[in-house]
């Protein structure tokens, strides 16, 4: 059968296939956040919550390990992406105590 | 920086009732919901819940979502913040909040974590095609945005959010190629999938989506047969053309803010992927965080609900609110989700929980003294465990249409039907579920030991007024009323499409697999009400067909 690995979509914000997953772990990488960090799949605005479970099951499946075994990727903050804007408005008023006027 | 004593993130049905629940207690909350509209899904939940009157059973989810935030509005010690996402808990306690566009940040003395969940994604060659939705994607489109998704669709899934939004989509007009599971059995709850084979949509176990086509956008999927190892058997291809996809394989656990606060995380299949380990009152690993909901383990929004408020009795409690009152407030909630998980349907959710008190026994120290503190000592868990009961092994669990054999045993004496009007309960499987029994004023539907017993109908008591017919959350009850004339009897079926017939119409009547069995005068049609929404249509049908006929269809539309 004809392999249609580039027509299977993984990570939907990276535009990430399963061609390129299998292709790293082709390669000898063999947790989550490695394949995140080179091909940064569960980068995107979802942050991963379509694509981890995903590649995953990939990483399962060819190293022959239970899913309980494959490593989680480190969640850190924010969740969700933030505006820059919001960030420093919030530093700025802790800094002064004062809302910072918004730059139009 | 804002402090509270009380902070719930998520405003579902776990988050609204752990709100509540910390407040009736008298502490001080503020809960936060990333939504315009608190609800989570059951703002487009327009089915009617299963489960007993403590989790509003028979009620359709819309209305409990706005009941449960109306209490929350009224409530003068829950501060509601909407459009606001939590963005991260740090190692200090702190809570980020991008609140009205600003980066805020909260200190609350207790945390309830109750972020729900997310639909999980197949990876099939064209799975990123525009037409490929996720189940809720579209029940969101429908129920909430009001737009009809598509033409005719293929259901990826027989679990129950498959079955509910397949038969939505008939309701909203939309043709239903099938619905396939991979699977061997149907995963939701056959009155589901009863409901939607008389309405003439397909069941399809042990079948696959192999791939999606189409040119710019879905023009068809193609699927296959799968053998016991979940490969497609070749030889068994088909082509099923359709503008839309909808993935309905299950859901995980929205985990990330848990694991960034450090919480103890277990994978644990049953309960669907990686979720927090908590103990029996819902407190993580790290004092103080508490989780509930689809967030520790995916399950049906009642059990959710019931979730919530027990981690919010307990936050409440840990505070020093209501010491004496929280304790039984505290048991009952256990025993309401004992009852809920104690059928076969919630054998794998007391696996997954079970699995859960393990690690914690291995895991952490700190959960051991943490129980010790509840002073609760009953194990609820293994008690529903003991109450295990029969699955359905028969063809009934594939296709969701009763047997001979599975009729015969629930159909009254040929004496009792002669004489006049009778509910059939046509409901095999023990689901958490009892509507039936408060709805009979006769006091006829009665189950053996709780509510997850299937529904015996005393053939004595019942006198066939068919109240039950609207109140049954599963479309599960009939009444048939074989005196009715010498040549016709009657068939009371309840009715939830538009448009509705009226009384003098002929409408062809259905069988349980949607097949056509002749055209039949529509002899009355009542109301279920405003809120309840159910029609009951009676029709006419020759007396040889009344033990069949369980469906209608007015015009092209088979329902």
């Amino acid at each position: 059968m004809k392999n249609r690995d580039a027509e299977i979509m993984i990570c939907r914000c990276e535009d990430v296939t399963r061609e390129t997953i299998l292709k790293c772990i082709a390669e000898g990488y063999q947790t989550l956040d490695e394949i995140k960090r080179v091909t940064r799949a569960g980068m995107g605005p979802c942050q991963g919550r379509t694509c981890r479970q995903l590649i995953a099951a990939e990483l399962s499946r060819h190293y022959g390990m239970p899913m309980e075994e494959v490593m989680m990727t480190t969640f850190r903050p924010p969740v969700k992406p933030i505006s820059l804007g919001a960030l420093a408005d919030a530093y700025e008023h802790e800094r002064t105590g004062h809302k910072h006027e918004k730059i139009v | 920086m804002k402090h509270i004593e009380v902070m719930v993130i998520g405003g579902g049905p776990a988050g609204l009732c752990a709100a509540l629940a910390a407040s009736s207690l008298g502490a001080k909350v503020l809960l936060v919901e990333r939504d315009e509209i608190p609800g989570g899904q059951l703002v487009k939940q327009t089915h009617k819940f299963f489960g007993s009157e403590k989790q509003y059973a028979g009620d359709r989810g819309i209305h409990i979502g706005q009941m449960l935030l109306e209490n929350v509005i009224a409530e003068q010690d829950i501060e509601l913040w909407t459009d606001s996402t939590v963005l991260a808990i740090y190692e200090d306690g702190v809570v980020t909040v991008e609140h009205e566009g600003k980066h805020t940040k909260v200190k609350p003395d207790r945390l309830i974590i109750a972020t729900g969940a997310a639909e999980k994604f197949l990876s099939f060659p064209g799975n990123d095609l525009p037409g490929v939705y996720g189940a809720g994607a579209v029940q969101t489109l429908m129920n909430v945005d009001g737009v009809k998704p598509a033409k005719r669709v293929l259901m990826v899934g027989a679990g129950n959010i498959g079955l509910i939004v397949s038969y939505q989509l008939k309701q909203a007009g939309v043709e239903i190629a099938a619905v396939i599971e991979g699977l061997p059995k149907i995963g939701g709850y056959l009155v589901h999938a009863s409901k939607i084979q008389r309405a003439g949509i397909p069941v399809l176990t042990r079948h696959t989506i192999l791939e999606a086509y189409g040119n710019g956008q879905v023009e068809g999927a193609i699927i296959a047969s799968i053998d016991e190892t979940w490969q497609p058997i070749p030889g068994t291809e088909q082509k099923i053309p359709c503008d839309a996809i909808c993935l309905a394989v299950g859901l995980s656990p929205l985990t990330e803010l848990a694991w960034q606060a450090g919480c103890a995380m277990a994978f644990v299949r049953e309960l669907s992927g990686h979720v927090p380990v908590v103990d029996d009152l819902l407190e993580s690993s790290r004092p103080g965080i508490y989780c509930a909901g689809d967030v520790s383990g995916i399950e049906e929004a009642s059990a959710a609900m019931v979730e919530g408020r027990l981690a919010g009795l307990s936050a409440a409690f840990s505070l020093g609110y209501e010491a004496n009152e929280a304790k039984a407030l505290q048991q009952s909630a256990m025993e309401e989700l004992a009852e809920l998980r104690a059928g076969p349907m919630g054998q794998h959710i007391r696996d997954g929980i079970n699995k859960v008190k393990l690690k914690r026994k291995i895991g952490n120290h700190a959960f051991e003294n943490q129980t010790e503190k509840s002073g609760i000592v009953k194990d609820y868990s293994s008690d529903a465990t003991n109450t295990c009961r029969a699955e359905i092994k028969t063809s009934l669990i594939n296709d969701g249409i009763p047997t001979k054999e599975e009729l015969d045993a629930i159909y009254p004496s040929d004496k009792r039907l002669t004489e006049g009007p009778i509910a059939i309960v046509e409901c095999f499987q023990e689901i958490p579920c009892n509507p039936c029994v408060k709805a009979c004023k006769r006091g006829a539907i009665s189950m053996l030991r709780d509510i997850n017993d299937v529904p015996v109908v005393d053939e004595e008591l019942c006198n066939g007024c068919g109240l039950c017919i609207s109140l049954c959350p599963g479309l599960a009850i009939f009444v048939v009323d074989k005196s009715y004339s010498g040549d016709m009897a009657l068939i009371k079926l309840p009715f939830e499409y538009v448009p509705v017939p009226k009384s003098g119409h002929f409408v062809a009547g259905l069988d349980r697999a949607g097949r056509e069995l002749g055209r039949f005068e529509v002899v009355r049609v009542t109301s279920g009400g405003d809120k309840n929404k159910t029609f009951t249509v009676s029709l006419a049908v020759p007396h040889d067909l009344v033990m069949e006929v369980r469906g209608i269809r007015i015009g092209e539309q088979a329902i």
